[in-house]
């Protein structure tokens, strides 16, 4: 909406109208233009009142009440809210998510970061190997590559045969409750293209002279990463680690489908959204599944803030250091 | 001033005609069809879970139907069974429920209370079905209250499956009456000459565990809970752990790897607790020969079988009672139906369809010989009766019972968490 007011006032003056026109037709037009710009966005409007916002209003509602799909919802306050506490599977679904997203998102940003630096050289190729290492991103949280996935970590499979040559077996990851997780860790790690990108653009944004003046007061590869890239790219960092992490409290697909939509074994890979789909779903406990999805919103919101509370203390933008 | 006007009308015009759009559309995503067409015809949708095969079939019978009831059209589809109840769940809610659809005794109390079955009564009475010509005591399965609210079209009964190959190779004969420790003996027989774990998992089978409660004067529901003590189930499942570290009982990381798939079927077990008509499938899935023995028994010959089934049920909210009833009648009786279907949903409900399909294949005769031979027994008893939410409860004791059976639960807290799981099921 802002956009379409901003439009108008920044358009550069039109003369023919401008000479003839009174502070109160000027108006009008504003105003005319303004209705034109509701009526392009209509169809987005409508999508978000009907599609977004209609049902998270509904779902904030449904979050105080006991509500089976059937009945009409029975006001129960914040009963939902402590159920969860009290809730042996809700602590455990919490649990699984945590160890995901502190395990998986650092792995797979320092990886992102390692490819991209290499990237980031002049080589011979270079598109070709950028297009390999992005391409499992845009495949990568389709079902059938969970299927993949599920196969490759299998019980005589790929993995589990290249583990069992170097001493350890597990007997297949996917029936196993101590390394299933694993799995999915290593499902978004793969993913890594997306955020390389994102690091390779920033990369590029750095003077090369920085490196050249360093590299003549003497300061090794290492001191240059430190005290050169990595502080030119912090803005860039914490957009990733802020994305990320979103985005990996989020997991369900690949823990659904991984785990043939048991989210287990014993509920090892029962992340939040999982179990939120299976009250939800299953047992019709569509009042508990909206708190849960509240209770991951809040969530998600308290992390995103303290991010960007700490990004004061590392996170450096070029205006600062003018 | 003239220009100005231009504008605002076109303006308005757009605007008309973009809501003018819109409410079509929201028109016809609302559903104002009724399944009624101006020259009469009507449509009815029918859902069903299974697979390929099943699919196949039932298309093959409801092109029958559709040539005796030219006005009547009926829409398909069908899901695997955990997707279907899930979509059913969402679409009952929404008030959308298909007109006709397979179910299971599972479901009965559950969806009744919420509404969403049709009692063919009425139907019955205006001689739209009929339930004549039924096999003994299969009716009874859809009735609930003095309501029918399911008409069966198959029946069928716990049995045990066994791979015949490695059941031979160890030179296990099962009989009828054989004890559980005979059972659990044979297992150990079995792993010990072959190193194939004899069973797949029995004490996490639902099913199962009401035939063994059954025998010792319980059962796994009452109409409205559960009809076993937590000690009850402590022990089961102590003993179900003890077995899997004995190795006799396939792990659970096998089995979570092998589904959808069965183990039995993957030849990671030598025989399974399942419905009898499940061979045909396990047949088709596996390699070796597939068959079935008796259910052990506590005291030497009560094995606690009964008959249940799977059955069409109508929605409530049908505008078509009379063409549901039509249907269902056509596809429980029609005799070509019969032959068409087999006992790919169990042994065919009525005489008019029994008599019609003789089975040519091994696996077929031997089911239907099976259910002969339990019912000359006279081991069947009265279906356990199963309260609102006995699915969800179902789907817990498999899973919990999974977990406990993994050693990551230990077994009083996954019983503590069975009935915790249970009571909110019911009350739900």
């Amino acid at each position: 909406m802002g956009t379409a007011v901003t439009l108008v006032d920044d358009a550069p003056p039109d003369t023919r109208q401008t000479r003839s026109a009174t502070p109160a037709a000027k108006k009008r037009r504003g105003r005319r233009e303004n209705l034109a710009g509701y009526l392009f966005m209509s169809p987005w409007i409508a999508g978000f009142l009907l599609l977004t916002a209609g049902p998270m209003v509904a779902s904030l509602y449904f979050a105080f009440t006991d509500y089976n799909l059937f009945n009409s919802p029975k006001w129960i306050g914040f009963d939902n809210f402590t159920r969860m506490f009290d809730d042996p599977r809700w602590q455990k679904s919490v649990e699984v998510t945590a160890k995901y997203v502190v395990i998986g998102t650092p792995l797979k940003l320092l990886l992102a970061l390692g490819v991209a630096m290499l990237l980031a050289q002049s080589r011979r190729g270079q598109a070709l190997y950028r297009a390999a290492f992005y391409a499992p991103s845009l495949i990568g949280a389709s079902v059938s590559i969970g299927f993949v996935w599920r196969t490759l970590f299998s019980d005589g499979a790929v993995v589990d045969r290249t583990q069992s040559l170097f001493g350890s077996h597990v007997g297949g990851w996917v029936g196993d409750p101590d390394w299933i997780l694993y799995s999915l860790v290593a499902l978004t790690v793969w993913q890594f293209g997306a955020p390389m990108v994102i690091f390779l653009a920033g990369l590029k944004q750095v003077p090369r002279e920085l490196y050249e003046a360093a590299a003549m007061d003497g300061a090794g590869p290492f001191r240059r990463f430190w005290n050169i890239t990595l502080p030119m790219i912090s803005p860039v960092l914490f957009f990733n680690v802020l994305l990320e992490t979103i985005h990996s409290f989020q997991i369900f697909g690949s823990a659904y489908v991984v785990s043939n939509s048991q989210c287990g074994p014993a509920d090892a890979t029962l992340v939040y959204t999982c179990y939120l789909y299976q009250q939800g779903f299953k047992n019709a406990q569509m009042g508990f599944a909206s708190a849960m999805a509240w209770m991951l919103l809040l969530a998600v919101a308290l992390v995103t803030a303290v991010l960007f509370w700490s990004q004061k203390k590392w996170v450096h933008y070029e205006e600062d250091a003018r | 001033m003239g220009t100005r006007t231009n504008v605002e009308r076109r303006t308005v015009l757009k605007a008309a005609g973009i809501s003018a759009v819109t409410l079509g559309v929201a028109a016809t995503g609302c559903g104002g069809n009724d399944g009624t067409s101006a020259d009469g015809n009507v449509t009815i949708r029918y859902s069903w879970w299974g697979a390929e095969e099943r699919a196949k079939k039932i298309n093959q019978s409801i092109a029958l139907f559709e040539k005796k009831y030219p006005k009547i059209k009926v829409k398909t589809d069908f899901q695997d069974y955990p997707s279907f109840w899930e979509k059913f769940q969402t679409q009952a809610a929404g008030g959308n429920p298909p007109d006709v659809f397979q179910n299971a005794v599972g479901f009965l109390r559950k969806y009744d209370k919420r509404g969403v079955l049709l009692d063919l009564g009425s139907q019955i009475d205006a001689g739209n079905l009929s339930l004549d010509h039924f096999r003994a005591g299969v009716v009874k399965v859809g009735q609930v209250d003095g309501k029918q609210l399911g008409v069966p079209v198959g029946s069928n009964t716990m049995a045990l499956v066994i791979d015949k190959k490695v059941y031979e190779k160890a030179g296990v004969d099962p009989t009828a009456g054989w004890t559980w420790d005979e059972y659990f003996k044979a297992l150990k027989t079995i792993h010990d000459k072959t190193e194939v774990p004899g069973d797949t998992g029995y004490f996490s089978i639902m099913y199962l565990y009401d035939l063994y409660l059954r025998q010792n004067g319980k059962a796994f529901f009452t109409k409205d809970g559960l009809g076993f003590e937590q000690s009850d189930l402590t022990e089961w499942w102590t003993d179900g752990y003890g077995r899997v570290k004995a190795g006799i009982v396939t792990s659970p990381k096998v089995v979570a790897q092998d589904t959808p798939k069965s183990s039995l079927s993957a030849g990671h077990g030598a025989s399974e607790f399942t419905w009898d008509n499940f061979t045909v499938r396990y047949t088709a899935e596996g390699t070796s020969d597939y068959g079935l023995a008796p259910i052990p028994t506590t005291d030497g010959k009560d094995t606690g079988q009964y008959l249940a089934s799977l059955m069409l049920s109508g929605s409530a909210r049908t505008k078509h009672p009379k063409e549901v009833a039509q249907f269902i009648d056509f596809m429980v009786h029609d005799p070509a139906v019969g032959k068409i279907m087999g006992y790919d949903r169990g042994i065919l409900a009525t005489t008019d369809q029994y008599d019609a399909f003789k089975p040519t294949d091994v696996v077929q005769k031997e089911i239907a010989q099976y259910e002969v031979d339990t019912a000359k027994a006279g081991v069947l008893g009265m279906i356990t009766p199963h309260p609102s939410g006995a699915d969800t409860a179902e789907s817990a004791f498999l899973r919990i019972g999974g977990d406990m059976a993994l050693g990551k639960t230990k077994v009083a807290d996954a019983v503590k968490q069975f009935f915790s799981e249970a009571q909110a099921a019911f009350s739900a």
